[in-house]
């Protein structure tokens, strides 16, 4: 996830081909520590993946068969990339637009938003995953509004379902939207939407012409990100969602600390790597499209 | 392709030499050990009266590491040379896998001067009993009437209003094994909880991870569930509405036990550390608010319990977890499966 926007910025920045090796030098710490902590380990969780038994003895790739042959399995990787999109969606709706209302505001309001945005930041996500029981709840703040006004006659049932933990997943992963959609649209020329109107477009032409495109790398950015977090947000997953969602986190834990089969639990782990990384992947091209066409 | 073991320890030894670094353990002036400790409530209870305790009688030093049970298996296996703590608290499906895989140092229960003070029965060649919990319904007595048993659980009014939790945890396990008992299931066989689960679920209340349960309970997500006593007695100096009954095929219990790890860098001091965990002194306060363990020493004096003396819990439901541990992983596949949406 970091490697994709850190390339993407490498691109942007147009770090050209020369690069010295008193540069490479500053960044050999980096390299060796991602080399011992992230290459090394997932190596071994490749290798372990292979073997078909807890007692890891038996090299089969019995667990990979298990795993591609279960229906159960594929529904739960595709109920986890399903919750990515579905959370990258609903960021997207809310977040936008607030990126427009931060574009259009005064400084000090600017700096009020960019607080507030930041805010959830600043607690723990355990903290905020729990503010969402009292709130989601039976008998938490929704549903006693929504009783209390007589919009329901009953308590709906938000806590536990996929739509509860979608609307408190974009509260969580709404900084992850904002920062970089914030960045980048900072950096739009203003004369550029002001040359639009004064050519004759209509506010939502220059949205969708002008605004929009060029937001487009903060837009992919922000994306992608929010997929990646969303998707491998094991506390939030698991406490407001329970455990009648079962998403590929849950399964990880289970099979790694629980039951101790290592060699099921690294193959949802790399199921769960490799089906993130295509999704990114999928958006990131479809932000490239989208800004050829700009360009074109 | 076949690998010799010791391979795969060495490879795992190899593994786990990485995350060893961050194993560190503290190097000490006097004297110490090092626990593992549940985090949560025994890390606080422990923290406040085991730590000054264990100084002033034998002036060691107490150094702890809060991880669950099954995180306590899962580090030592990892770091088997140099295991990060000298002491063990587990619950007894993880127990019965430390013995299984020679994780444990024999125990030597004369070394503790408290021994005698312990039920019989307390303290075998793998270690020694430090608490109970009992487990069994707890419901809130403002929403619904009082359930009598397992199957009420999923007859209405209860059903609607019930929290369920799976395998993960030795609660949650022996609690779902008397519910298909109730069935006409045993200690190997739940299927018959999962039948009658297949009939209720889409009016249970919530499916939830144990963690989250004492939290769901409160909010009023769900006014029956099946926890221990100290989840009640917790719950309920909150200012909670929650109330403990003895299911009419009884009560479960179980016991955490301590254990001196394989390879245990201070084995004497373990055992200082064990024998003031059960003295009279420290057993009593550790009931107490806001505490609320049960207690393994028979000379504390029981308060806010379901029984009124240790030895009435022999009477309670005891399950031999060297034969539930083999089958857990198919019951937690299987749970998985029947709840998923």
């Amino acid at each position: 996830m970091s490697l994709a926007v850190a390339a993407g910025v490498e691109r942007a920045g147009g770090t050209g081909p020369g690069v010295r090796w008193a540069e490479w030098q500053l960044a050999l710490p980096l390299l060796l520590a991602f080399l011992a902590f992230f290459v090394g380990p997932l190596l071994i969780l490749v290798v372990v993946s292979a073997f078909g038994d807890e007692k890891i003895t038996l090299v089969n790739f019995a667990m990979w068969r298990k795993f591609l042959n279960d229906p159960f399995y594929w529904k739960v990787t595709g109920n986890t990339v399903k919750l990515g999109f579905l959370t990258v969606a609903a960021t997207l709706l809310v977040g936008y637009p607030l990126a427009l209302v931060y574009l259009a505001a005064r400084p000090s309001v600017q700096r009020l938003l960019l607080f507030i945005v930041i805010l959830p930041l600043l607690t723990s996500v355990v903290v905020r995953t729990f503010a969402w029981i009292v709130i989601l709840g039976r008998e938490g703040v929704v549903n006693s509004v929504a009783m209390g006004l007589g919009l329901v006659p009953a308590p709906l049932r938000l806590l536990q379902t996929e739509l509860g933990l979608v609307i408190a997943l974009t509260q969580i992963e709404m900084p992850l939207m904002l920062l970089p959609l914030l960045s980048v649209m900072n950096r739009i020329d203003p004369n550029l939407r002001d040359a639009s109107e004064a050519l004759g477009a209509s506010k939502w032409r220059t949205l969708f012409r002008v605004t929009l495109p060029l937001s487009l790398p903060g837009l992919v950015a922000g994306c992608v990100l929010v997929f990646a977090s969303s998707t491998t947000a094991f506390i939030s997953q698991s406490i407001i969602g329970g455990n009648r969602l079962v998403y590929l986190p849950l399964l990880i834990w289970q099979e790694s600390l629980v039951v101790y089969n290592w060699p099921l639990a690294s193959v949802a782990a790399l199921t769960l790597l490799i089906s993130v990384t295509a999704a990114i992947a999928a958006i990131s091209l479809l932000g490239r499209r989208g800004m050829r066409h700009l360009h074109a | 392709m076949t690998i010799h073991p010791m391979d795969r320890r060495a490879f795992i030894a190899g593994a786990a030499a990485a995350g060893g670094l961050a194993l560190t353990r503290p190097v000490w002036a006097k004297g110490g050990v090092t626990a593992a400790i549940y985090p949560g409530s025994w890390d606080d209870a422990y923290r406040s009266i085991v730590l000054p305790a264990l100084k002033r009688a034998h002036d060691v030093d107490l150094d702890m590491q809060p991880l669950f049970a099954l995180d306590q298996i899962a580090k030592v296996k990892a770091a088997r040379r140099a295991p990060p703590f000298d002491v063990f608290v587990l619950d007894p499906g993880p127990r019965v896998t430390g013995i299984n895989d020679g994780l444990f140092e024999k125990f030597d229960s004369k070394k503790l001067t408290n021994i005698s003070k312990l039920p019989e029965g307390l303290a075998d060649e793998w270690g020694v009993t430090v608490a109970a919990q009992v487990v069994g319904i707890a419901y809130n007595p403002k929403k619904v009437p009082a359930p009598k048993g397992w199957a009420d659980l999923f007859k209405e009014p209860w059903v609607s209003r019930l929290g369920l939790t799976g395998f993960q945890t030795t609660y949650g396990t022996v609690s779902i094994v008397e519910i298909a008992k109730v069935f006409g299931g045993s200690d190997t066989n739940v299927e018959p909880f999962f039948t009658e689960i297949k009939k209720v679920l889409p009016s249970v209340a919530s499916v939830g991870g144990p963690a989250a349960m004492p939290s769901l309970f409160q909010q009023g997500q769900c006014d029956v569930m099946y926890t221990n006593t100290q989840t009640v007695t917790t719950l309920r100096s909150r200012g909670v509405d929650i109330e403990f009954v003895k299911p009419e095929t009884g009560a479960i219990a179980f016991f955490t036990t301590m254990h001196i790890t394989k390879g245990a860098a201070e084995p004497a001091n373990a055992y200082k550390y064990i024998d003031t965990v059960i003295s009279k002194d420290v057993q009593a306060a550790l009931m107490k608010a806001p505490n609320y363990f049960i207690p393994a020493n028979k000379e504390v004096e029981l308060v806010d319990l379901p029984m009124k003396n240790l030895d009435e819990m022999s009477q309670y439901v005891r399950h031999d977890w060297s034969k539930l541990n083999p089958l857990r992983e198919g019951w937690i596949e299987r749970f998985n499966k029947e709840v998923a949406k």
